[in-house]
């Protein structure tokens, strides 16, 4: 089978088995499934930046929380339907991102990392600040004012299970379908080209900065899309969302799945969220576990699961 | 009280915030100076610095003397740490940038999960050394506050002195601007590394320890100076220690004084929105050296 | 014989570090299909002047005309687009990945014209280029190779691939046969006497046989300033030359 074959086979093999789990999972892990498939999209949007164009930011829950209240806010003031507001949610992911860009992508890489955790932290604080609106740490709830999602004849509601995991199914194909086509285009091995040595890539005909934004551009927007999309099927719209935490976790998905692996973040996500709630039932401390993980990941593992499956044995793992 | 006198007091506290910043922000500009790396984990220094510091009053009972020993004591212990986690850590990965974001992230919920399960999640206070007021003819001021501008002066004219005038300043300025040009003459670089970064995380941990008889020890008290400590070497230039001196005054007066007025959660969102109106201008920061 | 105007001309080109003056007040014209060498001791400014050609550098004052067109302000990618292409002293590939993917990234340049082709240029297209460039270096066979898995000599030919691979017009060699085996050498000055049938070759070299073998002319460096100019017979017999540079 050819290589291209094999990767569409592999991939649209994941989709069809994570269709089919739903089938077969208790109560339970149905909901934490369709979490972490959301979440994995958001880490999926990270790893664009970080994977594939080489740029590490510390500030990527502005994006997720500029989508989770982006939808949030017009479904809890205003009343406004699910694919409205899901097209704000990214809309306003996507601005944020092209202004951060704009600002932020000429600094070198380490003034990079702190400016965008600084810009993260700002909004966090703005979210507090502005708590009339947002209501701040405590949050708000949508699910109430969530008219179901008329289809056709049907009525979906946003309650049913069946609902929130093919909803987030679909929003992770979405996100699986974006970064894989991102990766495989010409486009793709330019950002490729920059992580490696962005003056030659320069030299060799491409304007960085250019790519750089629209990299930040499609992984502002897919993690506004995470965002957006954990407020209409989970309900709940927080600051804890916008914090710095928030910003370090798919960092370190990203990470024990593989860095650069198109599938990485998916399984990084689904491993730590079930290690982290593991390890919640034994300690209130989890994240000392976290921390710890963070540190013998890059120690000894930073490839992560997928990147050393990738050099070992798969090298046409996108 | 009116207007004048508020801003002399929004001033007063300006002052000294800066320069309690200055000395935690100068750790930070050194160790990615000389190393090229961002330590994420600066500012939990700092907290253990402070912690250290209540442990130490308690443990001894006296206001002075406990304070006198956490003075030194606290930036050894926290120096030891540092030097611990250069060692097992930094090293290993071979000061990589990336990999030591991703490091010290991991050091940074270790240390403050590893104080909330020992020290608990309460804010305690410490008493400070000294009590005097300094009147003023519109309010008195706390003359301890005075005393940690004082002292944190020295700090920050010893450090100056170390990186001028000792050898190992001349091994760090050699490092910094050449590293490998330096270690043909015979600079030992890991060694250099390990003291520059031992020595980020005492003047942190000093900071934390004057502060405490202000603020009380929190095991959450690491970040706001951290990000405080960021837009400082932002502003000032990665690696510049004239612009990060410079930056902690311009930052500590403005978050200062934004914070008597307003609220301390506005300062820091007008602190954010004034990096990026520097970046905007000059991304390099006010006096870097952007490296490419 | 009537004058054809140079393919690349710099007129006073100077280019200040702090108070060290790199490459001060380089005035050169390079014709149409030469193969002009650049010689000169280490710090002559060679490096620093074709990173100013190339767009490396912005240079401190003084202009850079190609094709009689002043580029001095055009940024490095849009100089590419004009066909200046730089292969660096020191082997920058792409280490990660394989030759096919390092010869890609220049050959879809061209392709990439219009929105749409953009995002896709064409596969089979790009293919073909990668193999003709890889072909030429003698590579063919190499492409699903990890760059970081070839020998020393087969990554600089790695490079040259990647500079044929992005159609050059002028292209620029910075040292290329250091480090290589002799019979490496050869094959190298073969290479590039092919493709200077097509290109306009500057070659930055130390190796005196390869420029005397492949220089039509030659400039001599030293101190950021033009020495001499002339054959390669010339310069070797210019008395400043032998002063400076070959140690007579």
């Amino acid at each position: 089978m050819s290589t291209s074959r094999k990767v569409l086979a592999l991939h649209l093999g994941v989709l069809a088995a994570l269709f089919l789990l739903q089938f077969v999972l208790p109560a339970y892990h149905h909901t934490n499934a369709a979490r972490i498939m959301v979440l994995a999209a958001y880490a999926a949007g990270y790893n664009v930046l970080l994977g594939y164009t080489g740029l590490m930011s510390l500030g990527h829950a502005m994006f997720f929380a500029a989508g989770m209240y982006g939808a949030g806010l017009p479904v809890y003031y205003l009343g406004l339907g699910a694919p409205a507001a899901f097209g704000i949610g990214i809309a306003a992911g996507t601005a944020l991102a092209l202004v951060f860009g704009l600002m932020a992508l000429r600094t070198s890489g380490p003034s990079f990392l702190i400016v965008s955790m600084m810009f993260g932290q700002a909004l966090y604080l703005a979210t507090l600040y502005f708590n009339d609106v947002t209501l701040g740490d405590q949050g708000f709830i949508v699910s109430d004012k969530l008219a179901p999602l008329a289809l056709g004849d049907a009525a979906l509601g946003f309650h049913e299970p069946a609902v929130k995991y093919n909803l987030a199914l679909l929003l992770f194909a979405a996100s699986l379908a974006a970064t894989l086509a991102l990766r495989l285009s010409a486009i793709g091995r330019v950002l490729v080209g920059i992580r490696g040595n962005e003056e030659r890539t320069r030299l060799l005909g491409y304007d960085s900065f250019r790519y750089k934004l629209g990299s930040l551009a499609v992984s502002g927007a897919l993690s506004a899309a995470a965002g957006a999309g954990y407020a209409l099927l989970f309900s709940y719209v927080g600051s804890t969302f916008a914090s710095i935490l928030f910003s370090i976790y798919p960092l370190l998905w990203a990470l024990l799945g593989g860095i650069g692996t198109i599938l990485g973040p998916l399984v990084g996500t689904a491993l730590m969220f079930y290690l982290v709630d593991t390890v919640s039932g034994v300690t209130s401390s989890y994240l000392l576990f976290v921390g710890a993980a963070l540190v013998a990941l890059i120690l000894w593992f930073p490839q992560g699961i997928l990147g050393t499956l990738r050099n070992r044995w798969l090298p046409w793992l996108p | 009280m009116s207007f004048g006198p508020h801003l002399f007091l929004a001033l007063l506290e300006g002052t000294v915030s800066a320069f309690v910043l200055a000395l935690i922000a100068l750790g930070l500009s050194l160790v990615f100076g000389v190393m090229r790396i961002v330590n994420v984990a600066h500012g939990e220094f700092y907290m253990l610095g402070a912690v250290l510091a209540w442990v130490c009053a308690d443990a001894v009972g006296t206001p002075v003397a406990g304070f006198m020993i956490a003075l030194v004591a606290a930036p050894l212990a926290v120096g030891a740490l540092a030097l611990a986690a250069d060692r097992w850590v930094l090293r290993r990965i071979d000061y990589h940038p990336e990999s030591t974001i991703v490091a010290t992230i991991g050091l940074l919920y270790m240390i403050q999960q590893a104080v909330l399960m020992l020290y608990g999640p309460d804010a305690r206070p410490v008493t400070p050394p000294v009590y005097f007021v300094v009147q003023f003819p519109w309010f008195g001021y706390s003359g301890y506050k005075l005393v940690v501008a004082g002292v944190s002066a020295l700090l920050l004219v010893a450090t100056w002195l170390l990186v001028t005038r000792t050898r190992l300043g001349l091994y760090m300025r050699a490092a910094q601007q050449d590293l490998e040009m330096a270690q043909a003459f015979g600079v030992p670089a890991r060694r250099v590394y390990a003291l520059v970064f031992t020595l980020g995380a005492m003047l942190a941990a000093a900071a934390g320890v004057l502060i405490v008889p202000i603020e009380q020890a929190h095991y959450l008290m690491g970040l706001d100076p951290l990000l405080l400590s960021f837009i400082v070497v932002i502003i000032g230039g990665l690696g510049s220690l004239r612009g990060t001196l410079v930056a902690a005054f311009a930052v500590g007066l403005s978050d200062g004084i934004v914070s008597v007025f307003f609220s301390p959660t506005l300062a820091k969102i007008v602190a954010t929105l004034l990096v990026a109106a520097v970046l905007v201008v000059r991304p390099g920061g006010l006096f870097g050296e952007e490296r490419a | 014989m009537a004058a054809v105007a140079p393919i690349l001309a710099t007129q006073s080109l100077t280019r200040r570090f702090g108070g060290l003056t790199a490459v001060d007040a380089v005035s050169l014209e390079v014709g149409r299909g030469e193969i002009r060498a650049i010689i000169g001791p280490n710090g002559a400014g060679k490096t620093t002047l074709v990173g100013m050609i190339c767009g490396r550098h912005e240079p401190s004052s003084g202009r850079i005309l190609y094709d009689g067109r002043d580029i001095t302000r055009l940024r490095p990618w849009q100089r590419l687009r004009l066909g200046i292409v730089y292969t660096f002293q020191v082997t920058s590939i792409y280490r990660g990945l394989t030759c096919y993917e390092n010869v890609a990234l220049p050959a879809q340049r061209g392709l990439m014209q219009g929105f749409a082709a953009r995002f896709a240029p064409g596969e089979a297209k790009v293919a073909e280029r990668v193999r003709a460039a890889l072909e030429a270096v003698g590579l063919a066979g190499f492409e699903v190779q990890r760059a970081d898995e070839l020998a020393y000599g087969h990554q600089r030919l790695l490079e040259i691939a990647m500079a044929l691979a992005a159609e050059p017009r002028l292209l620029i060699l910075d040292e290329p046969t250091q480090g290589l085996a002799e019979g490496e050498i050869a094959a190298l000055c073969e290479l590039v006497r092919r493709i200077a049938r097509a290109a306009t070759v500057l070659v930055i070299e130390h190796n005196m046989q390869v420029v005397l073998e492949l220089a039509e002319r030659v400039t001599v460096m030293d101190a950021g300033a033009i020495l001499a100019e002339g054959t390669p017979a010339e310069v070797e017999r210019h008395p400043d030359v032998q002063r400076a540079y070959l140690g007579r």
